[in-house]
């Protein structure tokens, strides 16, 4: 809208109606500014409640701290059951990557270039997942593998874990592949290129921050997932399930140590996902060719 | 331009994904319609079918437990929809060099664990947790407020917590796309701030606003984990006794049969919100 130079002009020259306007249309945004500041500390206060106990020197997470410690991180990292749980996550999250990125991006080009009557319905049903509570996908998939007689192990994990992170990946990339525009691919078909070539030397590079990004949003979707997990999981924990049994058994810090390093792994990969799949569309014009 | 016909290449490209969608999300939400007109009983698996699941359903245990669900699910509707519009306004208009960053820490939360947070509220409202003892400390009260942790409240807050912003996101995207110079034009007309609002700003925003409704009330509905562990006695909600029903009851069909209930629910609001998600221009 108008700049600082074009207010001042506008102040001098406008009537004292119009001046009016423009103060109360600062008081508003000072306070949208003040509720934006105040819901930030609604949603980052207890997370940091979260850490701080994490420090406490006490059974006991409540105020006032008693000393600060790193007991229940060294506890911690003796605890076999929980290096097997996070084993198993890393396992499942890095299957799943593979999987639902590979998938997705098959999914989102094949709807955006190569689709144009079942567009609408593949969409949909790639978008499906996303719009069904967690809840509902474990138990469908729970009654499926029960239907087959199908065991449970990280495998069945891994599928529900591609089921959620799917639609994720079609999002994120179909968000880029509709932004850009087509003649570089259309001018390598023309020069005699087959759909794989184009594929693969022109919208896969094109592509790239969008599926890195999604790859990323994926592992801390599947990193983090414990409801699906739950259902479908045979004997084996995954970290989220090995927190929601030593939540079952009652609040110590070690949990506090164990949500507090999950939170941070959690928050740097989304983080780095969202400066890759925004800093690249911002900073490219049109896509040049290499 | 002349473009060469590729007719196998959406095969190609749609059959993998495709596959496993209906592999894995089309056939298992088939095999729940299909155990919930099935029975177990003595633990076996009876293949008849039957309605008596449906029946069971509307018991008053259930039927309560269902409108608390729903009720809960809109509280926290209205209250995301409530805090978050004016984020979202805020960093559409009225915040220029640090946007993306205010965008991105909104969104950061959404990418933590739901078990975390939900976590966290239960360090916050137990009777020597966080508000608690400041209310103490500052002589607010003498003893501790018990109905902050197990209760409707504590799973209310805790879901608004961890879904809000799911609101912020597509009514961000509506309201930064909203042309300027139509509010302009309003107030020119004489119109104060809140006129401007409720007849310009708000209608305009209509399908963010929808699509975040949508995006909160859904996971709301099919919350487990969340009032599993603030809810306690008092406050259950649909989702913990679904999950009953695939734990060690082993009643498969009857849970599925709860599930499809919710589901309609679900896309019963779908339905009539999605009809306001669709775009609208501007009328001239």
């Amino acid at each position: 809208m108008s700049t600082l130079a074009t207010e001042r002009v506008a102040v001098t020259a406008t009537a004292p109606r119009a001046r009016t306007r423009m103060r109360a249309g600062r008081l508003a945004a000072w306070l949208l500014a003040g509720w934006t500041a105040l819901v930030f500390v609604f949603l980052f206060a207890p997370l940091v409640v979260v850490v701080v106990f994490s420090f406490n020197n006490s059974e006991i997470s409540t105020f006032p701290m008693r000393g600060f410690t790193l007991d229940w991180y060294r506890k911690l990292a003796g605890d076999a059951q929980i290096r097997e749980a996070l084993t198993n996550s890393l396992i499942v999250a890095a299957v799943t990557v593979v999987l639902a990125t590979t998938l997705g991006v098959l999914a989102a080009v094949g709807i955006h270039r190569y689709t144009t009557r079942l567009r609408a319905a593949v969409n949909a049903l790639a978008m499906l997942p996303m719009m069904t509570p967690r809840l509902i996908l474990g138990i469908a998939l729970l009654s499926f593998y029960s239907f087959l007689q199908v065991d449970l192990s990280l495998v069945t994990v891994v599928v529900g874990h591609v089921i959620i992170g799917l639609p994720y990946v079609v999002l994120i990339v179909s968000a880029r592949l509709v932004g850009f525009d087509r003649s570089l691919e259309e001018a390598a078909r023309d020069l005699g290129a087959s759909t794989w070539v184009v594929f693969r030397e022109i919208t896969l590079p094109l592509l790239k921050p969008a599926i890195i990004g999604g790859a990323l949003i994926v592992f801390t979707l599947s990193f983090d997932e414990v409801v699906v997990s739950f259902f479908t999981t045979g004997t084996a924990n995954t970290l989220p399930m090995a927190i929601w049994s030593m939540l079952r058994f009652g609040i110590t810090p070690k949990i506090n140590a164990l949500a507090s390093l999950t939170l941070l792994l959690s928050m740097i990969v989304a983080l780095l996902a969202e400066l890759i799949i925004r800093r690249t569309t911002a900073r490219e014009g049109a896509p040049r060719p290499h | 331009m002349m473009r060469r016909r590729v007719s196998w290449a959406p095969a190609a490209f749609l059959s993998p994904p495709v596959t496993w969608l209906v592999v894995f999300f089309v056939l298992p939400m088939l095999v729940v319609v299909l155990y919930s007109v099935w029975q177990t009983v003595d633990f076996k698996l009876l293949r008849s079918f039957t309605l008596a699941n449906y029946v069971n359903l509307t018991k008053p245990l259930y039927l309560t437990t269902f409108i608390r669900t729903i009720r809960i699910s809109l509280l926290v509707m209205v209250f995301s929809a409530l805090i978050g519009f004016p984020v979202a306004y805020f960093l559409a208009r009225k915040v220029r060099r640090f946007r993306t960053v205010l965008l991105v820490l909104v969104i950061l939360p959404l990418w933590t664990s739901y078990l975390v947070r939900t976590f966290a509220w239960m360090l916050i409202l137990g009777t020597n947790g966080v508000v608690n003892y400041t209310l103490r400390g500052v002589g607010l009260i003498d003893a501790p407020l018990t109905w902050l942790l197990y209760s409707d409240f504590a799973v209310t807050i805790a879901l608004v917590h961890i879904y809000m912003p799911f609101m912020v996101l597509p009514l961000y995207a509506v309201l930064e796309k909203l042309d300027g110079r139509l509010l302009e034009a309003s107030a020119d007309l004489g119109a104060p701030a809140w006129r401007t609002f409720l007849h310009v700003t708000l209608p305009l925003s209509l399908p963010g606003l929808a699509t975040g409704c949508l995006f909160v009330f859904i996971p709301s509905m099919g919350a487990f984990v969340t009032p599993e562990l603030l809810g306690g006695t008092r406050s259950i909600m649909t989702g913990s006794i679904i999950a009953q029903q695939f734990g060690v009851a082993f009643e498969y069909p009857f849970g599925s049969a709860m599930a499809l209930a919710l589901m309609a629910v679900i896309l019963a609001v779908a339905s009539v919100t999605l009809r306001y998600a669709k775009p609208r221009g501007v009328r001239t």
